[in-house]
């Protein structure tokens, strides 16, 4: 959709205007794991959107008006709403608009999802650290940590005997956790799952899933990106364009 | 556990939406063996229905039994709304380990003031919300399930001794006040003595704290 591959905006650029009926904005970052969940809703959904990417290296003063944290991805809507946290425009995605549900429509089953989320909190900023780390020190205790971490997950679909996380389809919850999986593909990190072979398998099932696929990260990039993330290099979110 | 702040909000939305249940307490000193089945970690609140279905996480919880019970709805219907009052909930996550750090601290004859600017600080973000939105409550004109799962902390506010740290936001207190007359924060109102006597035997490592105010 318009905007994806754009320049990220920085600190002095101007505001954008409002946003056009019809179509839902997101503020975003190509490379950000968070802001991808919210992609990934768009898409499977077919929301119409268009996307403003923001430079978090080098925030623009008018972003903290959208979202006092300065985080992405930010939803605003034609009628000026503004909605932030990954999960909570996620969820508001699913609800407001039309078309095929990812959250499912049982209170005990919709709960489930919201548990196993709660269990994979621990990854996303283990996943950083480890990332890094990489190549300096010794992060063997990390790898430790990530190791059970997955195991968790893994107990859950062993327990299901499911391929998805929410039963025998995709589901909201599988695209919620996915962006963290899909950096483990990119850097070619595949072995981390050796020992979790129904995680595995997930992936393999996620990567064949449209939505995922046409947005899926280009390595080469993401690699260019986190180097320069890592040393805080205000280009890096602009890495590739 | 009659005591805990995260159980409170479960018996609040249980409480408001008139749904039958039966309260069983754990000792969190002494955990029963079998309850590391309900929870792999042995927390509260866990909800258990009929089926055997379990449900954990406070908020998880009350979102359940929202969706689950039929009757008065605590989340708005409208989509934003809904978005809106989980956005407030993170904006309240802070509160919660400031107010237990006071009161460990206060307990433990040590020094507090830097948290209690910090929660301070807090009770400020809140404020301006309630200015912003010129409303009695954080969901609008009418109490709802954001008021309900940030009240426990409030309600604690006394007998952890930091009422102060409301002193200077004029709009939460009105907020208190008007919590205070909702009859279902009213039902579930603990006794301030009763909470008091808790609080002693805890911070003596009690395993009886728990108990403390029941007659056998």
């Amino acid at each position: 959709m318009s905007g994806a591959s754009a320049r990220s905006l920085g600190k002095g650029s101007a505001p954008p205007g409002q946003v056009p009926e019809g179509l839902i904005r997101v503020y975003s970052m190509r490379f950000c794991p968070f802001a991808k969940r919210t992609l990934l809703v768009l898409k499977a959904k077919g929301i119409g959107h268009e996307v403003i990417n923001i430079n978090l290296k080098n925030k623009p003063e008018w972003f903290f008006k959208k979202n006092p944290f300065g985080l992405v991805p930010v939803l605003e809507n034609s009628q000026g709403q503004v909605i932030y946290e990954s999960a909570i425009t996620c969820e508001y995605l699913d609800e407001a608009y039309p078309g095929k549900k990812l959250l499912p429509h049982d209170p005990y089953e919709k709960a489930c999802q919201k548990m196993v989320f709660e269990l994979f909190s621990k990854v996303p900023p283990l996943l950083l650290s480890f990332l890094r780390r990489q190549n300096k020190e010794d992060c063997s205790g990390l790898k430790e940590e990530l190791h059970k971490e997955f195991s968790k997950l893994e107990e859950v679909l062993t327990k299901q005997k499911t391929t998805f996380f929410g039963g025998s389809s995709l589901s909201m919850i599988d695209y919620l956790i996915w962006p963290w999986f899909e950096w483990l593909v990119a850097l070619e990190l595949n072995e981390y799952v050796n020992h979790t072979p129904n995680l595995k398998l997930w992936m393999a099932a996620m990567m064949k899933d449209p939505a995922v696929s046409s947005l899926f990260i280009d390595p080469k990039a993401f690699r260019g990106f986190l180097d320069l993330y890592l040393q805080n290099n205000l280009e890096a979110c602009d890495y590739g364009l | 556990m009659r005591f805990c702040p995260y159980a409170h909000r479960t018996r609040l939305v249980l409480q408001a939406k008139g749904i039958r249940h039966e309260v069983i307490n754990i000792n969190l000193r002494n955990k029963p063996e079998w309850y590391f089945t309900k929870h792999p970690f042995g927390k509260i609140p866990v909800l258990e229905n009929s089926k055997c279905q379990l449900i954990y996480e406070s908020v998880i919880a009350c979102e359940y039994l929202d969706d689950a019970y039929p009757g008065r709805k605590l989340y708005p219907c409208d989509s934003y709304e809904r978005a809106r009052q989980k956005m407030l909930l993170e904006l309240f996550y802070k509160v919660p380990h400031l107010t237990k750090e006071c009161l460990i601290a206060l307990r433990c004859g040590r020094e507090c003031a830097d948290l209690k600017l910090a929660l301070r600080q807090e009770f400020c973000n809140l404020e301006e919300i309630l200015g912003y939105q010129n409303t009695v409550f954080f969901g609008g004109d009418c109490i709802s399930m954001i008021d309900y799962l940030f009240w426990p902390w409030f309600e604690r506010l006394d007998v952890y001794g930091i009422a102060d740290c409301v002193n200077h936001t004029p709009a939460l207190r009105l907020w208190i006040a008007a919590m205070k007359q909702d009859p279902t924060v009213c039902a579930l109102l603990i006794d301030k003595n009763i909470f008091l006597g808790f609080l002693n035997l805890y911070f003596q490592n009690n395993p009886d704290a728990f108990d403390y105010g029941l007659s056998c």
